[in-house]
């Protein structure tokens, strides 16, 4: 029986390897991508959820929401590493540090 | 037999997903991230999300996947360079403070749903014993289709507007010429 | 024209002084003494006639002026005129005259002969002085400047080490007699109130109203004789008056024959009334070791001056056994005496010495002129001075017909009247007395032959030596002198020496009863004995019949003077020399080393508190500098605008947030 927790599980492992992703890597893209997965299994729990909701579908449907949303994430991220390219020559984020004090 | 595909495609996903985070190449690891990509809609089909595994193929994998592959082709060669120069391992080690804290999140995460999994929350309880839960046998898409257009019909607009909003923003941020 | 005889006496003590001035200023543009002969001519003159027949025998005189005031005491000077005072002054005066006629032959030709009569014009005020003062302080005063002049005359040939030795040796040991001197002054001011010798012994001079056998008078009594026995030369005090012929043989016979060793004596006869019994007995027993012991020294002395030194300290002994026994008056008239016929000897030893320099320097040898050893048969070139020297050495040896022998066996008579009054072991005086007149007949005879008879030593070279008479101006102060060591100058009959009119002129109780048969005996064993010692003297040194090997241990013991300055040189001149070592080697060790000591550890200290400084005191502040620097730099670490950074910082937070939930 595959019940809501292996799903939950199977989430969180995901989720956990994307923050790892977005904390630990030097490339911007691959922070991209982490993030990517962390929403990838954001929509899985949705799904998950979903399962027992026949009278509003509301897990898949915002887990259809959340895919337009993270396409637009990414399209929106990736014209700003290109513009912090062009500035920083470097899309290393350790290298991008002049926020700090 | 259900369950050792479910697993099947739960080791695949995790598997490719560690894989994703770890290779030096950045080429291989998105491809890589496609494999997670086609794992993970498997997966929703467990879960009896038939359109929104659906979708994930045509939207995530079809569009957000090409879009970073071709971004990332398409750079310049300094950015290539710069990328590739860090480690000659295929596999670089973990940061470890990133990983103590993601292992952190894990083991909270987990020990939330070893709880959840004594205590089922009461909606989860009342559906099952009304019978609401989504069976295999259900048309998804019609109902999607339907649930759209009555009940859910703004945030469609709305997330129309602003997937148009976000395009025309990338494009404009990534024009030539002095950007902002 | 009445002169008072106070002034007087103060003008002849002021004259020499005047004279000293004169020739201090005019230095070496007189040379010939005139002025310093002036002078004392003048003092002998208006010591004889004015103040000697105004007082001798009259009543006494006395004077004195306020000097200075210190708080309630009042010090004076002044003048003081008794029989005592007045006899000395003269003896001083007629003394110094021959002298000073002397030196004129006998100093001529020295370079420096104005420094000369510039130091006896003073020794002569000084002297003068010393004789006439009416209190202690006074007299003080002028032994000090009496021992003074000694030095410098002692000192005149200052070129030569062995006199800069002398005269440093002979001012040393009269301060160790000053010492007792001054605490002796300082006893009396403090009991007495008073330093004035009419107020202390009232006009004559002999009596005190005190009872004398308290402790302090005991000490006072043997301070007083401290002094007098480093002046007057008494054993062991006496080491410095033979090396005091250094000086010239003119200033040998006047000081340290006839004038300043004298002054010993006539101190104690001045505080005579001071002493009791016990301090007496301690005067008579150390006069008796210094007699036995010079005459012992002066047997075995080949320098004609130090025999004759030796003679000095011997029969200064002799004086104060006198003192001792209370027969003061008999002191003084040896004292009187012995200046005569001692001065005579030492001014014909001057002549043989002046003619044996002036015989070296001719044959151009190198002989010592005073050796004994080198002279003999003098009497042949010399027959002049040799009878005036005999004269002389039948004084000291006490033949009848002399002053010496009223003198000396007033002496020996009155120890044996005193010893006989008093006890057995007191008769070791007498007889000591006895032994040592004799000896004294000997090693005066022994001088006589020695140089006189016999054959000159240098006569197998030379058939007739360059040797001549001395010149008369020489041979008639001794002619003086000589007349005055006959009897007829003190008295006109040669034996009894009760009726001289000195003996008349001091009126001493003498304690013992008179012994009629001593009176005869006495001087009898004496004369016997001399006519016995110069028959032994004749068979030895002029017959050259020489018994005794001249190296034998106990001639040498005397000849190097029981070997008295090596004991002093030992023990006080190497103890304060090892002394001082030690004190400056425990100076340096121990007191530099406590302060080498102390400054290492303050270096230590501050080194250690320099270490402590820099690495714990600064240490700490840089301690918490660093930290502040390693927090801000850590704390720095979170801003450091890398977002991945932040966003690692704020999800630890949540997690630790939702573990505490989860906890809770």
């Amino acid at each position: 029986m595959i019940t809501l927790t292996h799903f939950l599980v199977v989430s969180a492992c995901i989720f956990c390897i994307g923050l790892y992703a977005v904390l630990a890597k030097r490339n911007s893209i691959m922070i991209l991508v982490g993030i990517e997965l962390m929403i990838n299994a954001a929509i899985l729990n949705f799904v998950a959820f979903g399962k027992y909701d026949k009278l509003q579908y509301g897990g898949q449907v915002f887990a259809l929401f959340a895919i337009v949303l993270a396409a637009a994430a990414v399209a929106v991220g990736l014209a700003i590493i290109l513009n912090v390219y062009r500035h920083y020559k470097t899309i290393n984020p350790q290298k991008i540090n002049e926020l700090k004090d | 037999m259900e369950e050792i595909l479910f697993y099947a495609f739960a080791t695949l996903a995790i598997t490719a997903a560690l894989l994703v985070v770890n290779i030096r190449n950045t080429a291989r690891a998105l491809f890589l991230f496609f494999v997670v990509l086609f794992a993970m809609a498997g997966l929703y089909l467990f879960a009896l999300a038939d359109f929104v595994a659906i979708t994930q193929i045509l939207v995530y994998v079809g569009g957000v996947l090409i879009l970073l592959i071709f971004a990332f082709m398409l750079s310049n060669k300094e950015l290539l360079a710069d990328l590739q120069n860090t480690s000659r391992k295929f596999i670089s080690l973990p940061n470890w403070q990133s990983a103590l804290l993601s292992l952190a999140f894990l083991s909270v995460m987990l020990y939330a749903f070893w709880g959840w999994k004594q205590h089922t929350p009461d909606w989860i309880m009342e559906s099952q014993r009304q019978g609401t839960v989504i069976q295999a046998t259900d048309n998804n898409i019609a109902t999607l289709g339907f649930k759209f257009m009555t009940q859910y019909v703004l945030p469609f607009e709305v997330i129309s507007i602003f997937l148009m909003m976000a395009l025309i923003g990338a494009a404009h941020l990534s024009r030539k010429g002095d950007s902002v | 024209m009445h002169i008072s005889p106070i002034y007087a006496s103060m003008l002849v003590v002021l004259s020499p002084f005047l004279a000293f001035l004169i020739q201090a200023i005019l230095g070496k543009k007189s040379i010939s003494g005139n002025i310093s002969l002036a002078a004392i001519i003048l003092s002998t003159v208006i010591s004889l006639c004015i103040v000697f027949f105004e007082v001798w025998n009259q009543s006494p005189i006395n004077e004195r002026w306020a000097w200075f005031t210190i708080g309630k005491n009042t010090f004076y000077i002044g003048i003081l005129l008794n029989n005592l005072t007045v006899l000395m002054q003269l003896l001083v005066c007629v003394i110094a005259l021959p002298v000073h006629i002397y030196s004129r032959a006998y100093m001529k030709d020295d370079a420096g002969i104005h420094r000369y009569w510039m130091y006896l014009s003073l020794f002569c005020f000084a002297m003068l002085g010393l004789t006439v003062s009416i209190n202690l302080f006074q007299l003080y005063i002028f032994w000090e400047l009496v021992g003074f002049a000694s030095y410098l005359l002692i000192g005149y040939w200052f070129t030569k080490e062995s006199a800069a030795q002398a005269n440093k040796k002979a001012f040393l040991i009269n301060r160790i007699g000053d010492i007792g001197f001054l605490i002796g002054i300082a006893l009396v001011y403090a009991h007495f109130g008073t330093l004035d010798l009419v107020e202390l012994f009232g006009k004559e001079g002999n009596t005190i109203l005190v009872d004398k056998n308290v402790a302090w008078l005991n000490i006072a009594g043997i301070a007083f004789f401290l002094g007098a026995m480093a002046k007057s030369a008494q054993f062991p005090l006496h080491v410095w008056l033979p090396d005091a012929m250094e000086g010239p043989t003119s200033v040998s016979s006047l000081i340290h024959a006839a004038t300043m060793v004298a002054a010993g004596v006539f101190l104690l006869c001045t505080v005579f009334p001071l002493f009791n019994t016990f301090v007496l007995l301690i005067i008579t027993i150390i006069g008796c070791i210094t007699a036995l012991s010079a005459a012992i020294f002066a047997l075995a002395q080949y320098d004609i001056k130090k025999i004759l030194a030796f003679s000095t300290i011997s029969q200064l002994g002799f004086m104060m056994v006198a003192v001792g026994i209370g027969a003061w008056d008999a002191a003084m008239f040896h004292l009187t005496t012995h200046a005569f016929f001692k001065c005579l000897l030492f001014l014909s030893a001057g002549a043989v010495i002046h003619e044996m320099a002036h015989f070296k320097a001719h044959e151009k040898l190198d002989i010592d002129p005073q050796d004994l050893r080198n002279m003999g048969g003098l009497r042949k070139y010399m027959p002049k001075t040799f009878g005036l020297m005999m004269i002389a050495s039948l004084a000291l040896a006490g033949f009848p017909l002399t002053s010496g022998y009223l003198s000396k066996d007033s002496i020996v008579v009155s120890a044996y009247e005193w010893a006989s009054a008093l006890g057995t072991w007191h008769l070791l005086i007498p007889l000591t007395l006895i032994t040592v007149s004799i000896l004294t007949a000997f090693y005066i005879g022994r001088l006589i032959f020695k140089a006189f008879f016999g054959r000159f030593a240098f006569e197998q070279n030379n058939s007739s030596p360059a040797l001549h008479e001395a010149s008369s101006t020489m041979l008639w102060p001794m002619g003086f002198l000589a007349a005055c060591s006959l009897f007829v100058a003190f008295g006109w009959t040669p034996i009894d020496y009760h009726n001289t009119w000195l003996m008349h002129g001091f009126h001493v109780k003498s304690t013992a009863t008179a012994i009629p048969m001593a009176h005869s005996i006495i001087p009898l064993i004496l004369t016997l004995g001399a006519v016995v010692a110069w028959g032994i003297g004749w068979r030895w040194y002029v017959k050259a019949a020489y018994p005794l090997n001249p190296n034998n241990s106990l001639i040498v013991f005397a000849n190097r003077q029981g070997y008295l300055n090596e004991i002093n040189n030992l023990l006080f001149v190497q103890g304060t020399v090892k002394l001082s070592q030690l004190c400056y080697g425990f100076d340096r060790t121990i007191i530099d080393g406590i302060t080498y000591v102390v400054s290492g550890i303050t270096k230590g200290l501050s080194s250690f508190a320099n270490w402590f400084d820099k690495y714990i005191v600064d240490g700490i502040v840089n301690l918490i500098g660093r930290l502040a620097y390693l927090i801000g730099h850590l704390v720095r670490k979170v801003q450091n605008g890398r977002i991945q950074n932040y966003l690692g910082f704020a999800l630890t937070v949540v997690v630790l947030g939702i573990i505490y939930l989860i906890i809770k």
